[in-house]
């Protein structure tokens, strides 16, 4: 039974004890501030992760070099012709394109950055459904087009590359020759892909000659009803084509649902960690809080006796500590979801501002409330101890207690 | 009148068994009818206070009996004892023991909430409780705005919350002046009128006497006399 005045009762009690109170929630709240900033965090880039898997890209296997540098740096490696046709012809594969990625030297009013440049066949552009890219302004490209490009959303942010933001039908140097803007993807969300300078895979091999037939990733759609025998039947063809006997790939073909899969297993491996320091943080403050609440009671014995000799039943105290505690919880849960909402917005901006709109958090009630209830409770398992212990103080001894 | 507390042989030893085992009460019998006006005498350490604690229920005794209204309350839980307790004893504490962090009328709500009375009810009843014993403009102030007399007279209001038959009274007047002291035992003699019992434990004789029809003077924790008031103070036996 918790009447009005036991809660007042309870409440003045906190409040007297102003700091005692103030340092106890806030030992809860930094632990429950962080849980919420980091899996909002992290609920965010499992959404962001998710819209590839559930878009255009779950029919689509990538085929990328194993254990050798990034593509388009690392130039030792490459997938030719014979190899994209193995790919082609391998059952259970419907269509594949070749990508080239290459760092060039892209320039505006003698300033100059490195990007990465991507060719890929604008007739079968698999690449971009994997990469979730629709047209934010102008057109995408097409087979045709020679001296053209089409820019990442980076390019349209004034200061973000270049100090001026480029337009449709402007101009831009890439290593030492002019292209013509005719489009601009939507913001991926990642500074890279933001940055990229995209080319019709024709027109990079006229510039780049030397690069022709070379490519750093095979991208293909393929059947999904038994995606694993695809992948096996890849790998084997693969294997074919390049003269590798089993066990020794220079390559590995991932299915998106493989690729969801480890970015997942290392995202939950890195969150859990956190919240689990978190966590730690959490239960160092709840033992924080049971001290607190053991003085409180020490302090209060007298008072618990005069409670019991005009009739409180050791039930009756054991609640009034235990909704103490639990109070104390709840009002460092509240503290803490509104602290973490606020800076899990204010990083959340700055990283977008970054170019880093991945790493956007997600809300869900469910987190408010599981926050919140999660403190409350760590509060009200604090004070069972405490709670116990008063409940069992003999009036006639509190009574006489100075 | 019939019998409202009677203690049948009863002892009370702390530390039993040990070497220095202290013998609180010995073998005391007593029987306090309903509507009497009792008080229990003796210096410190005759065990007095034993016997008010085993009388209200706060305790329970080594050995013998304790009835309250005919139950024998000797072995009963602690629950038990204290829902006894906020219905059919209402106490009075010498240091007041009010709640300092309740108003005035919150601190005589209190022992209703435990017996489970709704608030309307807990409300009204403590307003008309504050309004008898004079403190009705003084019902939202809090303890330690009120002077020594204003918070005994709310410690009595708080002991008559659930109506009890028994108001229990430990040195009631023992931090007051002799003025607001006389006022509080005009109020507990008004509530004797009204047919309450009441038992006051003191070591002041003339308390006792000027107030009480029954005084059990107590010794080395036994009584030592039991004193009647009939008329003019006599003494009418001797009690081992």
């Amino acid at each position: 039974m918790i009447s009005k005045e036991i809660i007042k009762y309870s409440i003045d009690n906190l409040r007297k004890r102003k700091t005692r109170s103030f340092l106890t929630i806030f030992s809860i709240l930094i632990g429950i501030t962080t849980i919420f900033i980091f899996i909002s965090f992290g609920m965010g880039l499992y959404t962001y992760v998710n819209s590839f898997v559930s878009e255009s890209s779950a029919d689509k296997v990538l085929i990328q070099p194993k254990g050798v540098g990034v593509p388009g740096i690392d130039k030792t490696f490459f997938f030719d012709e014979e190899d994209l046709d193995a790919v082609k012809k391998t059952s259970g594969v419907y269509e594949a394109e070749g990508v080239q990625i290459l760092v060039v030297e892209a320039e505006q009013n003698n300033i100059k950055k490195f990007v990465f440049m991507t060719a890929y066949d604008p007739e079968r552009p698999l690449m971009l459904e994997i990469s979730n890219l629709e047209i934010y302004e102008g057109r995408s490209l097409t087979s045709s087009d020679r001296g053209k490009v089409v820019l990442g959303y980076n390019y349209l942010i004034e200061d973000k590359i270049f100090p001026r933001k480029l337009e449709v039908n402007s101009r831009i140097d890439v290593d030492g020759k002019s292209l013509t803007v005719v489009g601009f993807y939507d913001s991926v969300g990642n500074p890279q892909d933001d940055s990229n300078i995209y080319i019709t895979n024709d027109y990079f091999e006229d510039i780049y000659p030397e690069n022709s037939d070379k490519y750093d990733m095979i991208t293909a759609r393929v059947d999904t009803s038994d995606i694993d025998r695809v992948i096996t039947n890849l790998e084997k063809e693969l294997r074919k084509s390049r003269g590798l006997e089993e066990g020794k790939e220079d390559f590995f073909v991932s299915s998106f649902g493989d690729l969801f899969e480890s970015y997942s297993t290392s995202l939950n491996i890195i969150i859990g960690f956190i919240v689990l320091i978190a966590l730690i943080s959490v239960i160092v403050s709840a033992i924080n809080t049971a001290n607190t609440m053991i003085t409180s009671v020490l302090e209060r014995i007298k008072e618990i006796g005069v409670m019991k000799s005009i009739g409180a039943r050791n039930s009756e105290i054991f609640n009034l500590y235990l909704f103490e505690s639990s109070f104390l919880g709840f009002i460092a849960g509240v503290l803490g979801v509104f602290f973490g909402w606020i800076f899990s917005l204010v990083a959340g901006n700055i990283l977008e501002g970054l170019g880093w709109s991945f790493l956007s958090p997600y809300y869900s009630v469910e987190l408010f409330i599981g926050c919140i209830l999660f403190a409350t409770i760590t509060g009200g398992i604090s004070g069972v101890i405490p709670a116990i212990s008063a409940s069992r103080v003999n009036p006639v001894d509190a009574l006489r207690y100075e | 009148m019939g019998e409202l507390i009677s203690l049948k042989n009863v002892w009370k030893i702390y530390r039993e068994g040990e070497e220095n085992a202290v013998f609180a009460l010995r073998d005391i019998s007593l029987i306090i009818k309903k509507g009497e006006f009792v008080a229990i005498m003796g210096p410190s350490g005759s065990g007095k206070s034993t016997a008010m604690n085993l009388i209200g229920s706060l305790d329970v005794p080594s050995k013998g009996d304790i009835f309250l209204d005919g139950h024998n309350i000797s072995h009963l839980s602690e629950s038990d004892l204290a829902q006894i307790r906020g219905k059919k004893i209402g106490f009075i504490f010498q240091q007041f023991n009010l709640i300092p962090n309740l108003t005035a009328r919150e601190n005589v709500m209190l022992p209703m909430i435990f017996q489970g009375s709704d608030e309307f009810e807990r409300e009204k009843r403590a307003g008309e409780l504050l309004k008898l014993v004079e403190l009705e403009d003084r019902v939202d102030h809090l303890p330690s705005e009120l002077s020594g007399g204003q918070q005994q007279r709310v410690a009595i209001a708080r002991a008559l919350a659930n109506d009890p038959e028994v108001i229990l009274a430990d040195e009631p007047t023992g931090n007051l002046d002799t003025k607001t002291g006389e006022k509080v035992m005009d109020f507990l003699n008004k509530l004797h009128n009204q047919g309450k019992t009441i038992i006051i434990v003191t070591h002041d004789p003339n308390l006792a006497i000027e107030n009480a029809s029954t005084t059990y003077w107590l010794k080395d924790g036994k009584i030592d006399k039991i004193t009647k008031k009939k008329g003019k103070n006599k003494i009418v036996g001797n009690e081992k």
